[in-house]
């Protein structure tokens, strides 16, 4: 029952053994970037999902929460990213309770590391994994096969090399909060206009120590749709219709209605 | 290059079997008959490799026996047999080493007096189908059954169908199939009726 | 072209209106360029306000639908209500992802009104359990591409009832036309909050 269950493995090996090919699972063609600064963390990341050229999603959350000041940047496949790092967030849930600290970073690494390690590579997660503990700031990053860096600052994904030329430029140590953001966004940004597999908003998360961690969903918008210039709407009844079958759905509601209710009993005398 | 044709009418279901047993260029028996009565009222037709085929034909056959002798003589219905087939060949998929059996099933429900016709394929895909075939029959004879086919046909127009199909068959096929075994499964159970 | 989930052949569609959604879906079952069937629902409903869309591999979407209709009868068991397109939709995720190395060839969407808030939810899934939560519309199966294409360029926010069916159907029709081994019939399904409307379309037959 427990883990992951292999029993189609061999069906699927036998059906591309007769010449049908894997189809394609939702990666993230990603940037993802982390940068430490004086009193904290930041790490940020754009919002495209795709599935081989198409773009499945312009929108999607790549910034997932370990623990409530601990978060993570995912890329490489989607499903992955997503399951390993609930996981590991609930082992992480559990163990904070078990011993009654709060969860350190380096806890958050090492659980990632070893299920990673575990299973070899295969798990296609490339995680960027950054927080604030008792331990102070924090900023590492876990490849598909366990292994682990650690860094003042880190670029993760497929416009991974874009996004570290900004990083390379304008690093510099012993940053503000607000230049570190605005140094990862521009690391983003630089994903998302140079590499094909990212794109749409930057998403960032800031964690700062002592304070709560937090996260600007759509920090940057550069890609907004323009509004159509005309409405596509049909006139109701230009599709053709061969039957129509409706189900109204109805609220069942109960009332207790008591006919020949008796009188209360005198209980004392 | 087995020939399994199905034909559901009015009240019976017609299933037609190639009496040809091939293997490679040759032929090897010229009375092979490709089908297996699983209950009174239901009828397996098999095509798929070789070996394959007749052992899971009697393996279902014998299940639906078993199943007839647990349950104190309640047949499966038509329906319950085919998602059972179903069932079997889509967890067979699973396994080390799949069943490449391709199946019709015809049948005649007793309860609703309603006749029954289910294609299914290796792959564990099912599908219930007022005329079916597999292999390269179905794209020989799928035009002649779009064309001729009406629901309301008795068995006798059942036959002219069927009649056409393996004319066609016998014109277009590359090797001669020894004609066909043809059931129908009707009301009062299966038997065999010549062409 | 040969790949699982293209051998069968279908797609469906999902979309959010004002205080509605509706979920579509073509009626083609093929083998490869075969047409075999023309009534293979690809949509199935769980409860009385949320829908399970499942396409690609037809042996797949057989099974499945058997498996989430045994999930569902054992959550109502346990729960003693009906299951929250949410809900269903983290079901559906655990469920594929558990065969992570070794997936079932399908395509799955969802689409509901939540059971006490009518609000819209849809979402659709990869093959192994990705969640892609829309705001706006779904797409997957064979047509998926051309699907993108209609949805992107029809679609436009808080649609009533009647506009969406209009706006949906017309996506489906168009997108199905444009791929050989969609169509042959379809179906649409427009939810709002006290009533399901199930609707055939005319479709072409080629």
């Amino acid at each position: 029952m427990a883990g992951l269950s292999f029993d189609n493995y061999q069906r699927n090996q036998y059906i591309c053994a007769k010449g049908h090919a894997q189809p394609k699972a939702t990666s993230t063609g990603t940037t993802i970037v982390g940068c430490k600064f004086n009193g904290g963390v930041v790490i940020a990341a754009d919002t495209r999902a795709t599935a081989g050229n198409i773009v499945a999603d312009k929108n999607c959350e790549k910034l997932h929460r370990l623990a409530p000041r601990i978060w993570c940047a995912g890329a490489g496949t989607a499903a992955d990213t997503e399951m390993v790092t609930q996981l590991i967030a609930l082992n992480l849930e559990l163990h904070g309770m078990w011993n009654d600290r709060q969860p350190r970073v380096i806890t958050a690494l090492t659980m990632l590391k070893q299920h990673l390690f575990k299973y070899q590579g295969h798990l296609g997660a490339y995680l960027i994994c950054a927080g604030v503990d008792p331990t102070g700031a924090h900023l590492m990053s876990v490849q598909a096969h366990g292994s682990t860096d650690i860094g003042e600052y880190q670029s993760l994904g497929s416009g991974s090399l874009a996004a570290m030329a900004v990083l390379e430029t304008k690093w510099k140590p012993n940053m503000t909060r607000d230049e570190a953001v605005l140094l990862c966004a521009e690391a983003i940004e630089s994903g998302i206009w140079n590499d094909l597999g990212s794109g749409s908003n930057v998403d960032v998360c800031v964690m700062e120590v002592g304070k709560d961690a937090e996260l600007l969903r759509n920090y940057l918008t550069p890609n907004v749709r323009a509004p159509k210039e005309r409405s596509y709407k049909f006139p109701r009844g230009t599709t053709a219709i061969l039957r129509e079958s409706i189900r109204e759905i109805v609220d069942v509601e109960e009332t207790v209605i008591e006919f020949n209710k008796p009188e209360a009993m005198e209980v004392d005398a | 290059m087995d020939i399994i044709l199905g034909v559901r009418l009015q009240d019976c279901t017609l299933v037609a079997t190639s009496k040809a047993a091939t293997r490679g260029i040759s032929v090897l028996k010229a009375n092979d008959d490709k089908t297996r009565i699983l209950n009174t009222h239901n009828l397996l037709a098999y095509t798929g490799e070789a070996g394959d085929t007749v052992q899971f034909a009697e393996y279902i056959q014998a299940n639906i026996q078993l199943y007839l002798m647990r349950e104190n003589d309640t047949e499966l219905s038509p329906k319950a047999t085919a998602l059972f087939v179903r069932n079997q060949l889509a967890t067979s998929l699973r396994s080390r080493k799949p069943y490449q059996v391709n199946v019709l099933i015809g049948g005649y429900d007793t309860k609703t007096d309603v006749p029954a016709l289910s294609w299914i394929d290796y792959l564990g895909t099912h599908v219930e189908l007022p005329y079916a075939a597999h292999g390269y029959a179905a794209f020989y004879c799928s035009s002649l059954f779009d064309r001729h086919y009406r629901k309301d046909m008795d068995l006798e127009a059942g036959l002219d169908l069927l009649r056409m199909c393996v004319k066609e068959l016998e014109m277009r096929m590359p090797i001669d199939f020894k004609g066909v075994y043809v059931k129908v499964v009707g009301k009062d159970g299966v038997r065999a009726i010549e062409l | 072209m040969s790949d699982p989930s293209s051998i069968n052949g279908g797609c469906a569609v999902a979309m959010v209106g004002k205080d509605c959604i509706a979920i579509a879906c073509d009626l083609r079952l093929g083998n490869q360029s075969l047409s075999l069937a023309n009534n293979f629902e690809k949509v199935f409903p769980f409860g009385d306000k949320t829908f399970l869309g499942l396409t690609g591999l037809a042996s797949d979407v057989l099974t499945l639908k058997e498996d989430f209709r045994l999930k569902h009868n054992l959550y109502k068991l346990r729960e003693e209500r009906e299951i929250e397109p949410e809900t269903l939709a983290n079901l559906v995720s655990s469920s594929l992802y558990e065969r992570r190395f070794g997936p079932y060839f399908v395509g799955p969407i969802v689409a509901g009104l939540h059971s006490k808030t009518n609000k819209p939810f849809i979402c659709g899934f990869d093959l192994i359990g990705c969640i892609d939560f829309a705001k706006d519309f779904i797409v997957s199966g064979t047509a998926s591409d051309q699907l993108y294409g209609m949805c992107e360029s029809l679609y436009e926010p808080d649609l009533e009832p009647e506009d969406l069916f209009e706006t949906i159907s017309q996506a489906l029709l168009n997108a199905v036309d444009r791929d050989a081994l969609s169509g042959w019939g379809a179906v649409v399904y427009i939810v709002t909050k006290d009533k399901v409307v199930k609707r055939v379309l005319r479709t072409r037959q080629d």
